[in-house]
């Protein structure tokens, strides 16, 4: 993907005008002026979304779960967000059944 | 109070889209495909469950019943670990819906039977009529055993779905009722939260359990019929 280029900034630059284009940078370094811009230009083709699901997942897996001495976190921060994904879904329905007088 | 007791056994969906697939390959995450020789804990736990549930379910079959070793696995897995995510509150469990279950007995069971007819047709039909009946009772008893051949899918999918909706009804009752019981009275609301302990722990049994004697009946079945 065109994000993984990173070209070195000497510090001197910084002061410019941005010398790279903003389709290139990664999230942190793009100034807030040109947010839209930035998020327009991302790859929203099915392949696009697709690769960064991938991405997503491979940074997880190999951060917590891929490693020598993984422990019970990297499984169990998995189901937290499954349940909160489910709470979340299902929040009108819990509504009706919070402690009130008059519903 | 009536409808919100099933309403958590209703397929979700989200404006409309069905995100009930989303929670039916969902367990799918928990399973890493291992890439190494030796792998992380996680893939080598599981590895190690795979290979002890698998030496104890195909002991009993010959070559040919071995071939559906990853089939009966991949369903051992897979109903295990729909039932157990289950458990965690506020999810969807898709095994209490009948017709998944329906979905995934019914091919089974008729895959077993078609092989017994195809490779030993002979054999299969003779399972109709066990040994040493007396000679009047026989166009009854091929009747009886007619029928109870056609019911094993039904009694496998029912049986399926009937426990585990039948747990988490019970938990959902035996949940509300304590909660509407600390404002009468303490004592029997710690009464009522023991049993909810103890429902909990059989309901963790039986999601196991469950997932077993579904796969163990469907090998029964195959071994019946190689």
């Amino acid at each position: 993907m065109a994000s993984y280029i990173i070209k070195n900034i000497p510090f001197e630059d910084s002061k410019m005008a941005s010398s790279i284009p903003v389709k290139e940078k990664k999230l942190m370094e793009v100034k807030v002026g040109e947010l839209p811009g930035w998020i327009l230009m991302r790859d929203f083709t099915p392949k696009g979304i697709a690769g960064a699901f991938q991405r997503g997942y491979y940074r997880y897996y190999n951060k917590y779960i891929n490693v020598k001495e993984g422990g019970v976190a990297g499984i169990s921060m998995v189901l937290v967000a499954y349940v909160l994904f489910n709470y979340c879904h299902s929040y009108k329905e819990l509504t009706h059944e919070r402690l009130h007088k008059y519903h | 109070m009536n409808e919100n007791l099933f309403a958590s056994f209703a397929a979700p969906s989200m404006m409309g889209l069905p995100i009930v697939v989303l929670i039916v390959m969902f367990p799918s995450v928990l399973f890493p495909t291992p890439s190494r020789l030796i792998n992380n804990r996680l893939i080598s736990i599981q590895q190690w469950l795979i290979q002890l549930t698998s030496k104890q379910m195909l002991a009993i079959h010959n070559q040919k019943g071995r071939t559906w070793a990853l089939m009966l696995m991949s369903l051992i897995l897979f109903i295990g670990s729909t039932n157990l995510l289950g458990l965690l509150p506020h999810s969807f469990t898709p095994t209490t819906q009948l017709s998944m279950n329906l979905g995934m007995a019914i091919p089974l069971w008729a895959g077993t039977v078609i092989t017994g007819f195809r490779y030993k047709t002979k054999v299969s039909l003779a399972h109709f009529l066990p040994q040493g009946t007396p000679l009047p009772l026989i166009p009854m008893l091929v009747v009886i055993e007619t029928i109870s051949l056609l019911i094993q899918p039904m009694a496998l999918a029912v049986r399926l779905t009937a426990n585990i909706t039948a747990g988490h009804l019970l938990i959902h009752l035996i949940g509300g009722a304590t909660l509407a019981l600390i404002n009468i009275s303490v004592t029997t609301a710690f009464i009522t939260f023991i049993i909810l302990i103890l429902l909990t722990i059989l309901e963790f049994a039986v999601a196991l359990i469950q997932a077993y004697v579904f796969t163990l009946l469907v090998s029964l079945y195959l071994h019946d019929n190689t």
